[in-house]
């Protein structure tokens, strides 16, 4: 495997870690009033972030990763 | 919109056609929106303008309905025209007058709640004078840990037909997408997402349009049959005091043509008063070019390219803006906490490339 | 190739451990709130003018607790359906208690005096109501017997939840009010 590739695992693996061991930090659902902020939404504008991959795909060789929401109000 | 890649078209069109074909498709959603409303659904009218240096000038309305019909279900709705007027120097050498183009596109996905996992099943159609895709796509999420996680995954198969114009004949390209990803509540005050993406494509993956010199000889590129893709991404959502956010995010993406990109972006949200958000993002790309990329060739080379998203450079933009939500009804006709948001970007290139783009949008709620 | 599947094992192998490791974290457990048939948590919680409102006060009646906060979308919607509903049933001994866990009691103010409501409101901003109670979600509410067990629970609102709240006060306010059960 090359040295990047190596490093970027690394860097995955060690946020994979830290993240399952804050898990153990719950926030509780009425903490969340911060969190149910829409600027707190990964790709709130939906239809301004397919515009920005759209126009990004048509100049830069790169694509993709940006995935799925979580997180947010919670609210049921 | 493809720009420099898809422009040429055999004779100018009526550019105000796309405009009214929105305006039919959101007089029809409007129609639909008069049923039973409630929960998070959404009408987003957005009109997306772009202008490069090289001549090309895009208008691309899009009309996104999101609704809920059932506490289990809803459906999102996405239509968007792109009427592009093309001058840019890949048309010109043919159409000296210029050239325009359209872009139609329309999207639908499906969700379902089934016991704690959300479906989403969907699909994409979208056609150009030259190329046409098809596209169809599953995910699947689930919330842990009382909403702090979730995780989700998803797959997605495009079959893509570009048109070898000026001939007639049809090339298939297949894509293969998959995406991991998990997303973390940390604190009371932050978020945090890690994703993964493995795209790979096969079949025709060259252009009709972009030539490069062999030999000094201007040729249409040859390109490998097969391209696999991988991209790494964490994002950051991070609430600071007085009404202020932060977002972060990184992706390395790395693909078996050697190329290989970092993206950095960073934006800071700050409500002025509860109806007037502000926001100001920077954007910073860099790649390095594929294996096979020069700014021509000599010799016997089996690959070769004019594509000029395989050149190693890297771009900043710039990006600002605003979403006000009126107090009071707008025009009297919308309902309660309609907000319009205003967006300028400034994308520039080390390759001398520049772009202007400038959104108007309406989200209307349901 | 050789280097790209390597990768792609690795990062697959990270997630599946990821997920794993996520699943298993005793965090992810679903610590179960008050449910039906337990005796409902104290409560003794102040309102906005500074008195108290304790629920052993409301023996006797059915009470329907509700926790709230004004960020929240489906407690907005849910506040005026159950301001109504105490309209509707209030002659027949029916209460609410609409405990609000705004952490900034300006942001609660704000919404509440833009709606009239005759519905009680206390406020727990540090949420230990909400820890006692055990809630899963936001909104969380709990409709008590006239004998102070707590007979339904729902977390989340929409129509469905109205609709059934309408059916559950009807059945409640048709029991006598036992006195043999004090626990």
């Amino acid at each position: 495997m090359t040295r990047t590739g190596r490093t970027v695992l690394l860097t995955v693996a060690a946020l994979a870690v830290a993240m399952w061991t804050a898990g153990c930090a719950t926030v509780q659902p009425w903490e969340r009033a911060r969190l149910a902020n829409p600027c707190m939404v990964f790709d709130y504008n939906g239809g301004q972030a397919d515009f920005a991959s759209h126009w990004q795909s048509a100049r830069e060789g790169s694509s993709g990763g940006f995935g799925v929401q979580g997180g947010g109000c919670g609210c049921k | 919109m493809q720009v420099g890649e898809r422009e040429p078209a055999p004779a100018p069109r009526n550019r105000w056609r796309p405009l009214a074909l929105a305006g039919v498709c959101v007089t029809a959603t409007a129609l639909v929106a008069a049923g039973s409303l409630r929960g998070e659904n959404i009408l987003n009218i957005q009109f997306h303008t772009f202008q490069d240096s090289r001549g090309v000038t895009v208008l691309e309305p899009i009309v996104d309905l999101d609704k809920d019909f059932t506490e289990r279900s809803g459906l999102r709705v996405k239509f968007g025209v792109d009427a592009i007027t093309a001058a840019s120097d890949s048309c010109a050498r043919c159409h000296a007058d210029g050239a325009n183009s359209q872009r139609t596109f329309v999207n639908v996905d499906y969700r379902r709640k089934i016991g704690d996992y959300k479906l989403d099943v969907g699909g994409q159609i979208s056609r150009e004078n030259f190329y046409a895709a098809d596209t169809a796509m599953v995910s699947i999420s689930r919330d842990l840990n009382k909403g702090n996680t979730t995780i989700a995954g998803g797959y997605s198969f495009s079959l893509n037909q570009p048109q070898l114009h000026p001939t007639q004949s049809v090339e298939n390209q297949y894509a293969h997408d998959l995406f991991f990803s998990v997303t973390q509540t940390l604190t009371k005050n932050t978020i945090l997402q890690l994703a993964y993406d493995y795209n790979r494509v096969s079949g025709y993956q060259s252009s009709p349009f972009l030539r490069t010199r062999v030999n000094d000889i201007m040729v249409v590129g040859n390109t490998p049959d097969l391209r696999s893709r991988q991209a790494v991404v964490v994002r950051l959502r991070q609430a600071l005091p007085g009404d202020t956010y932060l977002q972060a995010d990184y992706r390395r993406y790395f693909d078996t043509w050697s190329l290989a990109s970092n993206t950095f972006s960073l934006g800071v949200e700050h409500y002025f008063k509860p109806s007037l958000l502000v926001g100001f993002t920077y954007r910073w790309y860099g790649q390095t070019g594929a294996d096979f990329y020069q700014p021509s060739y000599t010799g016997n080379p089996i690959y070769y390219t004019g594509d000029f998203r395989l050149q190693p450079f890297n771009s900043g933009t710039y990006t600002g803006h605003v979403v006000y939500t009126p107090a009071h009804r707008l025009l009297d006709l919308l309902p309660d906490k309609t907000a319009i948001d205003l967006q300028y970007d400034r994308y520039q290139a080390s390759t001398q490339f520049a772009s202007s783009m400038f959104t108007l949008g309406l989200r209307i709620p349901l | 190739m050789q280097t790209l599947s390597r990768v792609f094992t690795a990062t697959g192998l990270a997630a599946v451990a990821l997920l794993f490791g996520l699943t298993a974290s005793p965090a992810a457990l679903d610590v179960r709130g008050a449910v039906a048939g337990q005796q409902a948590p104290a409560l003794r919680l102040p309102t906005a003018e500074g008195t108290y409102l304790s629920l052993a006060d409301q023996k006797g009646n059915v009470v329907l607790v509700d926790f709230w906060a004004s960020w929240c979308a489906p407690c907005r919607h849910a506040f005026p359906a159950i301001d109504q509903l105490f309209v509707d049933f209030r002659s027949r001994g029916f209460r609410v208690i609409a405990v609000n866990l705004d952490e900034k009691r300006q942001d609660a103010v704000d919404f509440l005096v833009a709606r009239p409501h005759g519905i009680d409101v206390v406020f727990d901003p540090r949420g230990d109501s909400a820890r006692a109670y055990g809630l899963t979600g936001m909104p969380s509410s709990y409709l008590i017997g006239r004998d102070g067990t707590i007979r339904y629970a729902h977390a989340g609102y929409t129509d469905k939840v109205l609709d059934a709240y309408r059916l559950e006060i009807e059945r409640l306010l048709s029991e006598p009010a036992g006195g043999e059960h004090t626990r």
